[in-house]
């Protein structure tokens, strides 16, 4: 980028070249981290760059504030020691799914977990989410997990258009209340390990989405069997052991294994209706 | 795009430190499963000595029950079972949508009633080998 | 009509047929050992021992029933345990029929050594 001369009339001119004035300072300074930093072990690789082509992990002290989160310090590293640390990150505050993360050994969002709440808050060890496969330093292909939302088709789709408005009760709201707050981070996916194995496996998440238009009452019941066809494949439902490792990492609470058994025993009453 | 790299699954075992209770539930079932069904074969097998008659039946099994490790292997057998039936209790229950706010507490229960059992067989399981 | 009977396919019954199987062998199998250790000791096993419990024919009958459910449950716990690992295609094809295979072996044998132990009561 070229530093534009600050003496023109342009102010966006003028503070594009104090910004990159700070940048500047910032990478060439060493910060001050205060006296009890935080130690932050980061997983690198990089297929390009002949020192990361085998995994490694990099250490990185950050300071240590009230609130502050493994986000915030992956930022401040990046930003202070190495432009090259890769993670995603966009809203910080748990609702984009993006920065979704392998920390001190648990499936996190990096944004909603303060290094204070960590069992160990003096090192923080973050690695990419496991069973997916490490493009760059923190960031991981999520293709396959958005094949297997894609294949429960996670839109609301009623066989035919209502006339007028469509109602939802109240109770029926409740019910699939939690479903609804799926963000797709990917946790609950990289958790299972019936998902590690069987590439099949629809997962945790996707069996979700099904739950939340399974049980919408605008929806249809021909709709409903439509669905139900998805998701009782051998690669569905049936794959889930109960292992509860999803439930215990979602982000957004969201009671997964319960839905999952829900869906088993709604596929079961349905197909002893043909008794 | 650039070659991914792909940790393994041997990555999964090694962090055996932070496996949780229903990680270490579906483990242990799975494993006491693979005894249970390689045992039933094996009985199966020995049991046969029947066919050949009731004298063959006697002593094939008297003979084995008479060799130590035999008999401590039952020990373990019994622990496999107790185990395999507790934990499978407790996912009947899951199954059944019954308790699940407590999936982990009663993954701990069945551990602790597995050990309460199978110590409390021992002396009869272990009976006339000393 | 096609269509009813695929969905028996799915999962559906052998999910719920493992559970009903488990149940019934909760009870079975903690009776077995009962019996078997507990109120027969081990190393006192003879031929007439075994024969004479068969006297009972409510006894034959469990027996029976707990051979089938303990092939079936342990058969289609291995053949999930299978799947869950990732097998697929024909390495999976081929497991379901030598598992299919040997549970019907297991069964019948199982059913001739009943036989044996009820023939010498």
């Amino acid at each position: 980028m070229s530093t534009q001369t600050p003496d023109s009339d342009d102010p966006q001119a003028e503070r594009m070249a104090r910004k990159e004035e700070r940048a500047d300072e910032r990478e060439s300074s060493t910060p001050d981290v205060g006296d009890d930093p935080i130690t932050l072990k980061v997983f690198r690789y990089d297929p390009e760059v002949a020192e990361k082509q085998e995994p490694r992990f990099d250490t990185f002290h950050v300071p240590r504030e009230p609130g502050v989160t493994v986000l915030d310090c992956l930022m401040f590293a990046r930003d202070h020691y190495d432009s090259s640390l890769t993670f995603r990150h966009s809203c910080r505050q748990a609702v984009c799914g993006s920065d979704a993360l392998f920390i001190n050994g648990r499936q996190r969002l990096g944004c909603q977990t303060q290094v204070a709440d960590l069992d160990n808050s003096d090192t923080v060890r973050v690695e990419p989410l496991p069973h997916r496969d490490v493009v760059k330093d923190l960031v991981v292909d999520m293709d396959h997990f958005y094949d297997q939302m894609d294949a429960v088709e996670p839109y609301f789709s009623p066989t035919e258009e209502p006339e007028g408005e469509q109602l939802q009760s109240r109770e029926n709201r409740e019910k699939i209340k939690m479903s609804t707050r799926c963000i797709w981070c990917g946790a609950c996916m990289s958790s299972c390990n019936v998902a590690a194995g069987d590439n099949q496996y629809l997962g945790p998440a996707a069996i979700n989405k099904a739950y939340r238009f399974y049980f919408d009452e605008r929806e249809d019941e021909e709709r409903q069997e439509e669905r139900m066809k998805i998701i009782e494949q051998e690669h569905g439902v049936w794959r889930c052991q109960t292992q509860f490792s999803c439930t215990t990492v979602c982000p957004k609470d969201i009671p997964l294994t319960e839905h999952i058994q829900e869906l088993k025993r709604e596929a079961v009453k349905q197909n002893l209706k043909f008794w | 795009m650039s070659q991914s790299y792909d940790r393994g699954l041997v990555e999964d075992f090694g962090r055996w430190r932070e496996f949780s209770a229903g990680m270490w539930a579906w483990v242990l079932h799975k494993f006491t499963g693979w005894v249970l069904i390689g045992y039933l074969f094996t009985h199966i097998a020995v049991l046969s000595s029947a066919l050949s008659g009731a004298a063959t039946y006697t002593n094939t099994l008297q003979g084995l029950e008479q060799i130590a490790v035999v008999r401590v292997l039952e020990v373990g057998l019994l622990a496999v079972a107790v185990f395999h039936i507790m934990n499978g209790l407790r996912l009947l229950f899951v199954d059944l949508g019954v308790g699940l706010e407590s999936q982990d507490r009663s993954f701990y229960a069945s551990l602790i009633l597995t050990g309460i059992i199978v110590v409390a067989s021992v002396p009869v399981f272990l009976e006339g080998m000393f | 009509m096609a269509e009813q009977y695929s969905s028996f396919a799915s999962g559906s019954t052998r999910w719920f047929l493992q559970r009903v199987t488990a149940a019934f062998l909760v009870v079975t199998l903690a009776f077995h050992f009962f019996l078997l250790h507990f109120y027969n000791h081990a190393p006192e096993i003879t031929f007439q021992l075994s024969a004479s419990h068969y006297d009972v024919p409510a006894y034959a009958v469990t027996m029976v029933l707990f051979l089938g459910a303990a092939t079936f449950h342990g058969v289609n716990g291995v053949y999930n345990a299978l799947v869950n690992q990732g097998v697929t295609g024909t390495p999976k094809r081929v497991a379901k029929w030598v598992l299919a295979v040997a549970g019907v072996l297991l069964f019948v044998q199982g059913i001739r050594v009943t036989l044996a132990l009820m023939g010498g009561a």
